[in-house]
């Protein structure tokens, strides 16, 4: 197998974007080739487009051509559509590191996005809904918000978290989202606005949850050996890990400790060679606040039950144990679905390059790693990505 | 003044909930083969499949047992209690269908070795705790179609 590097990004302002979905797809495909020297996108032979529900949120489908049309790029390899919900866009990245891997392609594009502003919420909200096994926990409107609000809950039960400790995360997320200019909302929340915000489904308030948000990023992957004609300063993806067990409510492995989520970061700290102390930055998917506190302690950051101390001992900050989601996380930055691991790979890019705020900055960071997770956290993706070739 | 000819066309201006944004699934032999679930249900039984060959319970129902891919599979009562395992109430964000019911809580019931997501009725938020025992009611959809739902028994 090939060494792989991802040697250009290039994103649209995430946000509610008075833009449409192809709008969005050609702001980031312009930023992502005018991220890279000699290489336009005539070159590129193997497109994957990350995009969890255009059939709802877009009325459209069969969407890689049309985006490969928009940005230019004329795939004689490999072309398709990557969907995995919120993890939609890091499965494009996995599909474009495997082909250069393999040598099927020498030159692979792996684009996310999604437009959730349509001007029906609660049509929106019924497309949230049937991502989660729609006759058995849609039905009963087990959509996002439900399902982490009574993990939440049963954190709480088992383990004594706390509201205000969840609402720690919150606080950190919007502090780093406010120092990055593509981000969705770039305010900072105090603890109280975070529990007085309004009651979405109880123990999860507003600022508790992550905004929806349109968006669309983009990045380039080529072999290792040919990283020097495009770039100074590449990222190498170095190790990985996916898992999922079970999808329906019943048939998830535990509400309260992610099995997919340990047994994917034991398998990206083996390939990778490296273990978990190594991370200097983790993006990770922070959907809602507890999820952040349960990746703390299924990444082994922390111990199990444990997640709400580590972020009260400020150990998730810049110049703790690890920096975890200084891009401002999903919370901060946004979610649009098939997009969000692409920005978040970007985020990692970005700062080994030192090309964010100095307020956000995670100086030396040699290794990070891009998680997300999916449906109701029964599916989990861990990338990992070094400075320097392994 | 353009020259253009202008018109104005006509559209439906409301167009009912369509199939495919309806939650609640098909129910009778022609569009599903786990019908007799529904037909038990309408009986005021919940019901699942078990494996007969590996003796495995499965929820939801199924036609082949995913642990041995026996397609010889039973059906079984699961009885009318439960116990509150977790829930939570759905306050903002209802899809569409259910905006007109909110608030309502929803939650997951525990009976025997199932945790089973279903409506918790009958009770606000504040008025529940884990462990509460809850009773099986079955709801009915204009249509005739019929779901499970669970409420909060005076008996606890």
């Amino acid at each position: 197998m090939r060494q792989v590097a991802i040697v250009a990004g290039g994103e649209a302002k995430a946000g509610r974007r008075a833009a449409s979905w192809r709008d969005l797809v050609q702001e980031a495909g312009k930023a992502l080739f005018e991220d890279v020297d000699n290489l336009s996108p005539k070159d590129v032979d193997s497109i994957f487009v990350g995009a969890a529900q255009p059939e709802r949120f877009a009325f459209l489908s069969y969407v890689a051509p049309l985006v490969a049309e928009y940005i230019g790029v004329t795939p004689r390899k490999v072309i398709a559509r990557t969907e995995l919900a919120c993890v939609s866009g890091q499965a494009a990245i996995r599909y474009a590191w495997n082909c250069v891997a393999t040598g099927m392609s020498d030159i692979a594009v792996a684009i996310g996005v999604e437009k959730m502003y349509p001007p029906d919420m609660a049509e929106a909200q019924s497309t949230m809904a049937c991502v989660l096994d729609r006759e058995w926990d849609g039905v009963n409107c087990f959509s996002a918000p439900p399902i982490f609000a009574v993990t939440a809950q049963r954190h709480m039960y088992e383990f004594g978290t706390t509201k205000e400790q969840m609402a720690l995360v919150s606080v950190k997320n919007h502090h780093y989202s406010s120092l990055n200019p593509i981000a969705h909302l770039q305010k900072e929340v105090t603890v109280e606005d975070v529990l007085n915000s309004r009651v979405v489904a109880p123990p999860l308030s507003l600022f508790d949850c992550c905004p929806m948000t349109d968006g669309s990023a983009g990045v380039i992957l080529v072999r290792a050996e040919d990283v020097k004609k495009y770039t100074d300063t590449p990222m190498y993806l170095i190790g990985s890990g996916q898992c999922a067990i079970g999808n329906v409510i019943n048939n998830l492995a535990s509400l309260t400790e992610w099995v997919p989520l340990k047994l994917a970061a034991e398998e990206a700290w083996r390939t990778a060679k490296i273990t978990k102390d190594d991370v200097d930055i983790a993006e990770v998917h922070d959907c809602f606040t507890i999820s952040e506190i349960m990746e703390y302690e299924g990444l082994g950051f922390c111990e199990k039950g444990k997640g709400g101390k580590f972020i009260e001992d400020g150990e998730p900050y810049i110049g703790g144990k690890v920096a975890v989601n200084p891009s401002g996380g999903i919370m901060g930055c946004g979610h649009p679905l098939g997009a969000t691991s692409i920005y978040h790979a970007i985020e990692i890019l970005k700062q080994f390059r030192g090309d964010v705020d100095r307020g956000r900055y995670v100086k030396g960071a040699e290794i990070g790693i891009q998680h997300s997770l999916s449906g109701a956290a029964n599916q989990h993706s861990i990338l990992v990505c070094s400075r320097e070739p392994r | 003044m353009s020259k253009v000819k202008f018109e104005k066309i006509k559209r439906p201006e409301k167009i009912g909930l369509p199939f495919m944004l309806d939650f609640y699934p098909l129910q009778d032999e022609k569009n599903t083969r786990i019908s007799q679930f529904f037909k038990n249900l309408k009986q005021g039984h919940l019901t699942t499949t078990k494996c007969k060959k590996c003796r495995k319970l499965l929820w939801p129902p199924r036609i082949v047992c995913p642990e041995c891919l026996s397609e010889n599979l039973e059906w079984v009562d699961l009885g009318v209690e439960g116990e509150l395992y977790a829930f939570t109430e759905i306050r903002l964000g209802a899809p569409l269908g259910f905006v007109e019911d909110v608030p309502f809580c929803v939650g997951i019931v525990k009976i025997g070795s199932l945790l089973i997501s279903t409506r918790i009725d009958d009770a606000k938020y504040e008025e529940l705790k884990i462990g509460d025992k809850v009773r099986l009611k079955v709801v009915e959809l204009p249509d005739r179609r019929v779901f499970y739902r669970f409420y909060k028994t005076k008996e606890q």
